[in-house]
């Protein structure tokens, strides 16, 4: 009796021990920082991957449209310039290549402001989905910083002066919503620099200009 | 001696095992407790399913951005085989690829550095908030753009390419780059020319964050300079969804 109820004891003690070593191993495999989360910003993140993704099966539709325009072409015997111009444009206008024009907003700055502010504003339109953006004239691409102290600001080494209008091309409601929405980069900005006005204001046709910047790389080379 | 090895001789196997099992037992619980560190402070019952949905999504996520690199590969070969005015599309294919490889929309490798971001070790005085001693998108994006200042032509951010509408967001204390979620350390991979580094350290904005960051809060700032470095391809939206190109520079076809 002792021995069979030692048994049960020993058997008890060895599924705690295997649960136990499951639940180790799971909560070591999670990422940190997810775990670290709370549910409301796990909400967020839901969301923002739910957006991407479905940004993703777009593109993946688009492509698709493409290669089977593509291959009738090919098919055919037909020119498949007309789809390569079109892939072209597409590509150069997206990476600021080329000017493109549309719907968006303009965003005002009326006061001195540090590079860092600037920078925050033009990442806030980058997320809401702006097709291109412009500061001043200047073509935002990869490469063009804004920087400085408030009234000394440059872009990518020239200088600007006076009132800094950033200009964006995309849904005007998306970019104008995530800009002055609460808790907002505008509304972070009105807290530190309360003496400068900041307005959004929608535009049915705003053009960006191209970027005068070579964006060949001259130091890397395509990883095969 | 020997009386106390004739009492140990005496004890029935099964109480070994379960004395070496309630021994493991005690180290998981343990273990599990210390796992559960400073960073975890949020317990409801709505979190698992919602930490599980993140990685399904994050898995669905590079099962598309992969999807995404193969058509364009195909798309790319099939515009390589086109029958049109031979000159013109070659000379169109030649400007495409190059558009593609200016946009972020090729894998690249050259010389270069990396710069290795990652949380505070500095225990978070009683009065101070958490979120100072983690990497914030903010760090991110300043590194980023004090790397474009010292001359890099091309980044990626742990495994994200940096390109013309890649936002660095923060959530709760992680970080979203291309609305991808980037797991801490944080990598930021610069192609650039050979005093990259030296240009780096030298900059105004680059000694004021680490300041800032590193020497007030202890956020960690590493880096390696290997003899090459990669750069992963963007695989993301490349469409203007409400402008259009206002002008075309593509040379025009052959009649």
């Amino acid at each position: 009796m002792r021995r069979t109820s030692g048994r049960v004891a020993v058997s008890v003690v060895l599924m705690l021990l295997g649960f136990l070593v499951v639940v180790q191993l799971r909560s070591q495999a999670a990422d940190p920082g997810l775990v670290a989360m709370s549910a409301q910003d796990l909400t967020v993140l839901v969301a923002s991957l739910t957006t991407r993704n479905n940004q993703l099966r777009e593109e993946i539709a688009t492509l698709e449209r493409q290669r089977g325009a593509t291959a009738a072409a090919v098919q055919r015997g037909d020119t498949s310039v007309e789809q390569i111009r079109a892939d072209l444009d597409r590509i150069r206008g997206w990476s600021g290549a080329l000017p493109i024009a549309g719907p968006g907003v303009r965003v005002l700055i009326e006061g001195p402001i540090p590079g860092d502010a600037v920078s925050q504003l033009i990442n806030e339109l980058r997320n809401a989905g702006a097709d291109g953006i412009a500061i001043g004239d200047i073509r935002d691409v990869p490469g063009i910083v804004v920087t400085g102290p408030a009234g000394e600001l440059t872009v990518s080494g020239i200088p600007i002066s006076g009132d800094i209008e950033l200009i964006a091309v995309g849904q005007p409601e998306a970019l104008s919503g995530s800009l002055t929405r609460a808790g907002g980069p505008i509304a972070q900005l009105g807290a530190r620099f309360p003496e400068v006005p900041i307005s959004v204001l929608p535009d049915d046709s705003v053009v960006l200009p191209a970027t005068d910047r070579d964006l060949a790389p001259a130091l890397g080379r395509p990883r095969l | 001696m020997s009386s106390f090895a004739t009492r140990i001789r005496a004890i029935p196997s099964w109480q070994v095992t379960f004395g070496l099992a309630l021994l493991a037992l005690g180290f998981l619980i343990a273990a599990q407790l210390a796992s559960e560190g400073p960073r975890i402070r949020y317990t409801s019952q709505e979190r698992t399913p919602l930490v599980e949905t993140v990685l399904d999504l994050q898995a669905q996520q590079q099962h598309l951005k992969q999807q995404i690199l193969d058509l364009r590969a195909s798309i790319q070969d099939l515009e390589a085989t086109g029958q049109g005015s031979e000159a013109v599309t070659r000379e169109l294919n030649a400007q495409l690829e190059q558009a593609r490889i200016s946009s972020g929309l090729v894998a690249m490798t050259g010389p270069g550095l990396v710069i290795q971001l990652s949380d505070s070790t500095v225990a978070v005085p009683p009065d101070g908030s958490e979120r100072e001693y983690l990497v914030s998108g903010t760090d991110v994006l300043t590194v980023v753009e004090e790397l474009w200042l010292a001359g890099a032509e091309g980044i990626a951010v742990s495994g994200e390419r940096i390109t013309v509408a890649t936002a660095v967001v923060d959530i709760g204390g992680s970080i979203l780059v291309n609305s991808a979620y980037i797991a801490g350390p944080y990598q930021v991979t610069a192609i650039g020319p050979a005093d990259m580094f030296e240009r780096l350290t030298r900059s105004a904005g680059f000694v004021d964050f680490i300041r800032a960051r590193a020497e007030t809060f202890g956020i960690g700032v590493s880096y390696a300079v290997p003899e090459s470095v990669d750069l992963p391809a963007y695989a993301g939206l490349v469409s203007l969804r409400s402008g259009q190109v206002a002008a075309s520079a593509a040379p025009e076809a052959a009649p």
